[in-house]
C-alpha cells in the first residue's frame, strides 16, 4: 500500500488510527506489529514470511550478542550472520537477476534469471535491522528482550517502504515508552499533508513533464530545452517524491508518538557536491558512513586508501538505488566529484563567488540524474549529447510545454527553497493559526481529487 | 501550540478521513458509471486463493476507487486546478478555447503502414470496386484550434500516404470538403465524433468519389435539434465538465427506410434512430443504436447495393448514404468475424466503401479480418 492511495488514506488511516489510540498503552506496540504487518503484506501478501523472517533472526542475534558480550569472537561472530543474511535477503530478491544477466553473458555460463517481484522496501528494512544487531554490538544500542518491541521497529508502517532509513538506537526509547498528544498528533497531521501534496500535486506534475521530454527524445524530437527542461523535471519529481514521502513518514510517525530523524534539507541549495550529499537523503548517507565508511578506515588513513574507501562507499550508494549498470555508474560518477572537491578543487572552490558554486552543484546533480533516470546507456548517452548541443536549440512544442508548466516548475524551483518556511515564519500568530487549518482542508481536497483521477501515480522510490 | 488548538486540527483532520470513508460506506454502490460509460468495479469476494495471489487486495483498491463518493466531481476538479495551473492538455485531450479536441499520438508497431496494406490485399482480391475513405479527425480539421505548439500526429501526411496504395479503386476525399467548411460546427466540441452536418459533407464526398449517383442538397433537409445537453467522450476523458453541452442533430427522415439489425447473429427489425438513448448519457448511439456486427438499410427509392467497412463515424453518415443506395450494408469487422469477401459475394454487393476516422485506422487491429 502507498500512502498516496484513497485505501490507504479512507480505509487504512483511519482505522489504524483508531485502533492504535483505544489500544491501552501497552498493548500499543503489538497493535502497531499487526497493522504494519497488515500494511506490509498488502501489496504481495506472500512476502509477509520475509518479515517474520527477518523479524526473528535480527532479534536471536541481537540477544545473542549480547549473551556472548564478553567473548569478542563470538559476538563478532554473530554480528556477521546477522549481517550476511541481511544482506543475502537483499542480494537474492533485488540483485540476483543483475548479476545471473550479467554472468551469463560469459562464456560457459548459464543462470537463470526469477523475474521475482521485489519485496516492498526491502532496501530500507534489511538496511535498519542490520544497524540493531551493529548498534548492540558496538553498545551504541541496548538489545531489545521483547519480541513484540522489536518486531514493531522492524515492521513500523510509517517507514517500512521508503525511509527515512531509522536506526534502532534514535527510536529505542521512543518504543519503550512515547507519549501520544493532540499537539503532536495535530504537528504530524500537518507534517503529513505537506508531504502528500509534495508527491501528488507536484512530484506527479513533473513526472508528467519528464516523461513529455523522454517521449520526445524517443520520437527523435528532442531539443536543447527539452533536454534540460526534463533534467530538471525528473530531479524535481525524484525530489519532491521522496522527500514528500519522508515528510508523510515523520508525520504519520509524530502522530503515533514516535520521532524520526530528517531525511532532506533543501538539498538543491547546496553550493558543492558534497554539502549535496549532506542534505539528500541524510538518513542513508549517515548509514553508509557509519556502518561502512567509517569502518573501512573513512579518511584518517592514507590518500591512497581514502580514495578506496570513497569509491567502494559510492559505489555501494549507486548500487544501493537498483540493479542497473546505471546506478553503478552513478554512484561512481558522484563517487568522482566527491573525490574531485576534496583533492583537487579544493582552492579552486574556495575562491569561487558563491553563485557560481551553486551553478556547479546544480549542474553536476541533474546531469547525474539523467543517468539516474535512464537505465538504457545508449538513449542516456544520446539525451546528455543533445543537452550538450548535439541537437536543435528548440521546437515550437518547447513552448507548449514550458507555457503548460509554467506555474508548476516556478512552484518546483520554489518549493525546493526555503522560502515558505520563512514566509511561514515571519507570519503574524493569529494568521497562521487560521490559514493553518484552511490550508489543510484545501491540501486534503486537492489531493483526494487527483487521487481520484489518479491516472499517473506510480511511487518512484518503490525499486529501491 | 495549545492543546486545545491542536485537538481542533487534529479533528480537522480526522474528519476528513473519517468522513470521506463513513460516506463510502453509507453510499449505496452504483452497478456503472454513465460519464465514464463502463460498469464499474463491485465488492470483491474474498477467498484464500485470490487473496495470496494479490488479486483480493487489487480488487479492494479498485474497488474502493471505482464507488469512491463524488467521483465525478472530483474529477473535475482535479482538471479545473490544472486548468489554474495553465495546464491546455488532460488525459490526451487538448482544451481549446470551448472545445474539446482529441491528441493523436502515433501509430505503434507500423500498425498503420499494416492496415492499409489488409486494405490494398481486399481490393486487389475483390471482383466489385473497393474505395478507401479516411476521416481526418478534429486534430487536423481545427488544428489552428490547438494551443500553439501543442503536438498531434500528422493526419494530412498519412491521408497521402494512403491515396497512393495499390489495388483500390479510388479514395474518397473527405480532407477537402471538411476543410473547406471548417469554420462550422462539423465535429462536436465534447465528443469525438463529426456532428450530422460534417456528416452530411462526408456523404458528398462519397457520393463524389462513387460518381454514379446525383450529391445531396442542403437546402432539402430541415434538421430536427433531438438534444441540446450532449455530454460527449471527450468530456468523460478529459474531466473538464463546465463547457456548454453539445447539440445534436437528426437531418435524414427515417421514412420509407428499413432498418435490419444483426444484433446477435439473426436479423431484427430495428431503426434509423434509437430515441432511447437520448435520454442516456451516450447519446451518439442513438443513431442506428450504436455498436453493432451488422446492419443494412434499404430504401425502395435508391439504387445499387453499398458496402460500408465501417467505425463509429459512421452511424452519422449511414443514413445519408441511405438517400441514395438501394441498400448499404454497415459491417464493424470489431464484431463481424466471418469473411468481407464471402459477404460481398453472398450479397451482390456492388461497390466496398472502408470507411475509418483516421485515429481509429492506425490503431485498429481488426482490419486484418479483410484478408480472409
Amino acid at each position: 500500500m502507498v500512502f498516496s492511495s484513497l485505501t490507504f488514506l479512507f480505509g487504512y488511516l483511519p482505522l489504524t488510527l483508531a485502533a492504535y489510540f483505544f489500544s491501552p498503552l501497552r498493548w500499543r506496540n503489538f497493535t502497531l506489529l499487526v497493522v504494519s504487518l497488515f500494511f506490509y503484506g498488502w501489496g504481495e501478501p506472500v512476502y509477509i514470511g520475509i518479515m517474520f523472517l527477518s523479524i526473528l533472526i535480527d532479534y536471536t542475534h541481537g540477544m545473542l550478542v549480547e549473551r556472548f558480550r564478553a567473548r569478542r569472537n563470538v559476538a563478532r561472530w554473530f554480528v556477521g550472520q546477522s549481517v550476511v543474511f541481511n544482506l543475502l535477503l537483499l542480494g537474492f530478491f533485488k540483485y540476483w537477476d543483475f548479476f545471473a544477466a550479467n554472468l551469463s553473458r560469459l562464456p560457459g555460463i548459464s543462470i537463470p534469471e526469477l523475474g521475482l517481484p521485489l519485496p516492498l522496501g526491502i532496501s530500507f528494512f534489511t538496511f535498519q535491522t542490520m544497524s540493531y544487531t551493529i548498534d548492540v554490538y558496538r553498545n551504541d544500542a541496548p538489545v531489545q528482550r521483547n519480541i513484540v518491541d522489536f518486531g514493531a521497529f522492524v515492521t513500523l508502517f510509517p517507514q517500512l517502504i521508503a525511509g527515512p532509513i531509522v536506526k534502532y538506537k534514535s527510536v529505542a526509547a521512543d518504543l519503550k515508552k512515547r507519549s501520544s498528544t493532540a499537539e503532536g498528533f495535530a504537528s504530524g497531521a500537518c507534517r503529513f499533508t505537506v508531504g502528500l501534496a509534495k508527491k501528488v500535486l507536484l512530484a506527479n506534475a513533473a513526472g508528467s513533464l519528464w516523461e513529455a521530454c523522454l517521449g520526445a527524445h524517443s520520437g527523435g524530437g528532442l531539443t536543447v530545452v527539452s533536454g534540460w527542461m526534463g533534467l530538471f523535471a525528473f530531479g524535481f519529481q525524484i525530489y519532491f517524491d521522496f522527500s514528500g514521502y519522508s515528510d508523510m513518514a515523520i508525520g504519520l510517525g509524530e502522530m503515533l508518538g514516535f520521532h524520526f530523524s530528517e531525511n532532506f534539507d533543501h538539498p538543491y541549495l547546496s553550493a558543492s557536491v558534497g554539502e549535496f550529499w549532506r542534505r539528500w537523503h541524510m538518513s542513508l548517507t549517515s548509514w553508509f558512513r557509519e556502518y561502512l565508511y567509517f569502518p573501512l578506515g573513512g579518511s584518517r588513513c592514507s590518500t591512497a586508501r581514502t580514495l578506496r574507501n570513497l569509491l567502494i562507499v559510492w559505489l555501494c550508494t549507486g548500487f544501493w538505488h537498483g540493479a542497473s549498470w546505471n546506478f553503478v555508474l552513478w554512484g561512481l560518477y558522484f563517487g568522482l566529484w566527491l573525490i574531485l572537491e576534496r583533492f583537487v578543487f579544493r582552492d579552486l572552490l574556495e575562491k569561487t563567488p558563491v553563485w557560481l558554486k551553486h551553478v556547479y552543484t546544480i549542474l553536476v546533480v541533474f546531469v547525474g540524474w539523467g543517468i539516474f533516470a535512464m537505465e538504457d546507456m545508449g538513449i542516456c548517452g544520446k539525451y546528455l549529447a543533445v543537452c550538450f548541443g548535439g541537437g536543435p536549440l528548440w521546437r515550437a512544442a518547447d513552448g507548449y510545454r514550458l507555457r503548460s508548466y509554467a506555474v508548476v516548475l516556478a512552484l518546483l524551483v520554489l518549493g525546493s527553497t526555503n522560502l515558505a518556511a520563512d514566509l511561514w515564519k515571519r507570519l503574524p500568530q493569529r494568521a497562521a493559526k487560521v490559514l493553518t487549518p484552511a490550508l489543510m482542508l484545501l491540501g486534503l481536497t486537492v489531493c483526494t481529487a487527483y487521487l481520484v483521477d489518479g491516472s499517473y501515480n506510480p511511487f518512484l522510490y518503490f525499486r529501491f | 501550540m495549545t492543546k486545545a488548538y491542536g485537538r481542533f486540527l487534529a479533528a480537522i483532520f480526522c474528519v476528513f478521513l473519517v468522513g470521506l470513508l463513513a460516506w463510502h460506506i453509507v453510499q449505496p454502490d452504483r452497478e456503472r458509471s454513465e460519464t465514464e460509460n463502463r460498469r464499474l468495479a463491485q465488492t470483491p469476494e474474498f477467498s484464500w486463493e485470490t487473496l495470496v495471489s494479490g488479486k483480493f487486495t487489487k480488487a479492494v483498491e479498485e474497488y474502493f476507487a471505482d464507488q469512491f463518493p463524488l467521483r465525478d466531481q472530483w474529477t473535475g476538479l482535479k482538471a479545473r486546478t490544472e486548468q489554474t495551473l495553465g495546464q491546455r492538455e488532460f488525459h490526451g485531450v487538448y482544451l481549446c478555447g470551448e472545445t474539446l479536441i482529441s491528441k493523436v499520438a502515433p501509430p505503434e508497431d507500423d500498425q498503420a503502414a499494416k492496415n492499409l496494406s489488409y486494405v490494398s490485399r481486399f481490393a486487389a482480391a475483390a471482383d466489385v470496386p473497393v474505395y478507401l475513405g479516411l476521416i481526418p479527425s478534429a486534430a487536423e480539421i481545427w488544428k489552428e484550434k490547438l494551443p500553439a505548439g501543442a503536438e498531434s500526429w500528422n493526419q494530412e501526411a498519412f491521408l497521402q500516404e494512403a491515396a497512393e496504395i495499390d489495388g483500390i479503386t479510388g479514395t474518397i476525399d473527405f480532407h477537402t470538403p471538411l476543410a473547406a467548411h471548417k469554420e462550422e460546427l462539423i465535429f462536436y466540441r465534447t465528443d469525438h465524433h463529426w456532428t450530422s452536418l460534417g456528416a452530411f459533407y462526408g456523404a458528398n464526398a462519397v457520393l463524389a468519389e462513387l460518381n454514379s449517383l446525383p450529391l445531396l442538397a442542403r437546402e432539402d433537409y430541415t434538421p430536427e435539434t433531438v438534444s441540446e445537453a450532449f455530454h460527449g467522450t471527450l468530456y468523460s476523458t478529459s474531466g473538464v465538465h463546465w463547457l456548454e453541452p453539445d447539440t445534436m442533430e437528426f437531418w435524414v427522415k427515417p421514412d420509407g427506410l428499413t432498418v435490419t439489425s444483426w444484433r446477435s447473429g439473426k436479423a431484427e427489425a430495428s431503426e434509423l434512430y434509437v430515441r432511447s438513448y437520448l435520454e442516456k448519457k451516450d447519446k451518439y448511439s442513438a443513431f442506428l443504436g450504436g455498436n453493432q456486427p451488422l446492419c443494412v438499410i434499404e430504401n425502395e427509392n435508391g439504387q445499387g447495393k453499398l458496402l460500408v467497412i465501417r467505425d463509429s463515424y459512421s452511424d452519422a453518415l449511414a443514413p445519408f448514404l441511405a438517400e441514395r443506395f438501394r441498400e448499404v450494408h454497415l459491417l464493424d469487422l470489431r464484431h463481424y468475424r466471418l469473411s468481407a469477401a464471402e459477404y460481398v459475394r453472398e450479397n451482390g454487393i456492388d461497390a466496398v466503401a472502408v470507411v475509418y476516422s483516421v485515429p481509429n485506422f492506425i490503431t485498429d487491429k481488426n482490419l486484418v479480418l479483410l484478408t480472409r
